[in-house]
């Protein structure tokens, strides 16, 4: 289930693009699925198709979904496999202005790992 | 027998009139979006119920006079004329009881400032298409192989037809009415048919792109109302459009050949289309009617709901015109009555619709 706000301050392609990934972290979709057609997402939603397509876009970067002539948008990014380096590293440039924030607010080393456990579960347990 | 149709016409649009506030999604009354938690608000039960009864009170009347017209010293053509008309103003009546409480339901939502404060969301489900069971578009070329041999068949005995063809029956099924033959003339039929069973094909298609919306109060109710009304309205499209390819078989063939298709054929197919049409529609509003409206009778969660729909009252004019040009679909679900409506904002609607019907109005001018 994917769930936005339109009237949030976060714009709805990040919304629904954060929405997918969770929805792969919690297992309810796995690698090899397919997504829906950008047209019927975006009608079912009753947004417009240029942001469902932003957000696929988005997750192509991401190396999450692969656009797949004829079939779709299709899942790539395997949690059961290791993570590749150049996804690592993109990956912790992502997070470092973020790490680099909760320092400068004086979080300390448990405090963080403490956050970063909470937000896990906090993924998993979304019904 | 022209009575006993048009009264029984008469009789379902004043059932179906009158039923439609409570056959409708919970959610949305009078062509108002309201917070789930608020559909057993008195005030909205009231303004049901009134126009329940308004309602039916008006279809008395109308089906007393309608009665009472039968049994005076009245034509035929005078009674299936009032026949004809009194169910639009059946119609007009129930429609300006709408606008009424359309407009009394707004005004009780401002004031009581609902949907306010609200964390308001869109729902979609990825995996609902997998449970879509709409019948496939391709079935509506089907019928387009009759319509094929049909052509075929005409040209074929084309030489031997008389040089005037009949263009116009009577309801007794006698030709009333001829035309010097040409290509034109002869095909005028099989060419509409055609342009009708492509329109349907248009029509399965575009709804099987629009969007499944779901509700986030009321999630499982309303997927089932959705693919109820999808898997419904296209087996009713499908029927309706195998009924037409009959119709204009018989037409065409009794064009043909003038005595092939005996009278009461030509009485009788009619009458079997309006059997089957009512029939059709009556299905098709218990099934979707019965999902997420007043009629599922699932005792309402009272607690207050931290999340709302999204409140969707500005792109619905009137609460009856859909115009969202951020909407790819075509068609949404109506928010009075049972079915589909087009979204005005996407030209493909147009195309679908209206073209087809403009080139089928063209071709009964000119003939």
């Amino acid at each position: 289930m994917l769930t936005v706000e339109p009237t949030s301050s976060i714009p709805i392609y990040i919304q629904l693009r954060n929405q997918v990934m969770e929805a792969i972290a919690r297992g309810e979709l796995s690698t090899g699925d397919t997504l829906p057609s950008v047209r019927a997402l975006a009608a079912d939603l009753g947004v417009n198709m240029h942001t469902v397509n932003k957000s696929y876009h988005e997750l192509v970067s991401k190396e999450i979904i692969e656009i797949v002539p004829k079939k779709g948008a299709v899942i790539i990014a395997n949690n059961k496999e290791n993570i590749s380096e150049e996804r690592l590293e993109s990956l912790s440039n992502e997070l470092k202005p973020l790490v680099t924030e909760a320092l400068v607010h004086g979080i300390n080393e448990i405090k963080l790992h403490d956050l970063v456990s909470k937000i896990m579960k906090n993924i998993k347990e979304v019904e | 027998m022209e009575f006993t149709i048009l009264f029984i016409t008469i009789l379902f649009i004043s059932l179906i009139q009158i039923a439609a506030p409570f056959l409708v999604k919970r959610t949305v009354v009078f062509g108002v979006a309201i917070p789930y938690e608020q559909t057993n608000h008195p005030k909205v039960k009231q303004f049901k119920r009134r126009y329940a009864i308004s309602t039916c009170f008006i279809a008395l009347i109308v089906l007393l006079r309608f009665f009472i017209l039968k049994q005076g010293s009245i034509t035929e053509t005078k009674l299936v004329l009032s026949g004809v008309v009194l169910p639009f103003v059946l119609i007009l009546a129930s429609l300006s009881l709408y606008f009424y409480f359309h407009y009394k339901t707004t005004k009780v939502k401002k004031s009581q400032h609902w949907f306010e404060g609200v964390k308001q969301v869109r729902v979609a489900d990825l995996s609902v298409r997998l449970k879509d069971e709409m019948l496939p578009s391709v079935v509506h070329f089907i019928p387009v192989i009759l319509t094929i041999s049909i052509v075929g068949l005409t040209i074929h005995v084309f030489d031997q037809l008389p040089n005037q063809v009949p263009t116009h029956w009577g309801p007794n099924g006698q030709p009333d009415d001829f035309t010097t033959k040409s290509w034109m003339t002869v095909l005028n039929l099989p060419i509409m048919l055609f342009v009708i069973q492509i329109m349907f094909f248009g029509i399965n298609a575009a709804t099987k792109n629009s969007g499944i919306k779901l509700s986030a109060t009321n999630i499982n109710s309303a997927k089932r109302r959705q693919l109820n009304l999808r898997k419904y309205s296209s087996w009713f499209l499908l029927v309706v459009n195998i009924l037409m390819t009959m119709l204009f078989s018989f037409m065409q063939l009794n064009l043909l050949y003038e005595n092939l298709v005996s009278n009461s054929m030509l009485w009788i197919t009619p009458l079997i289309f309006f059997i089957l049409i009512l029939g059709g529609s009556l299905i098709l509003a218990i099934k979707v009617g019965s999902a997420d409206s007043d009629l599922e009778g699932k005792v309402i969660i009272e607690e207050t709901n931290q999340i709302e729909d999204v409140d969707e009252d500005q792109n619905w004019k009137g609460g009856l015109i859909y115009f969202n040009p951020n909407d790819p679909s075509v068609f949404v679900e109506k928010r009075f009555g049972i079915g589909f409506t087009l979204n005005f904002a996407n030209p493909r609607g147009y195309f679908i619709i209206f073209l087809p019907i403009v080139i089928i109005l063209l071709m009964s001018f000119t003939m």
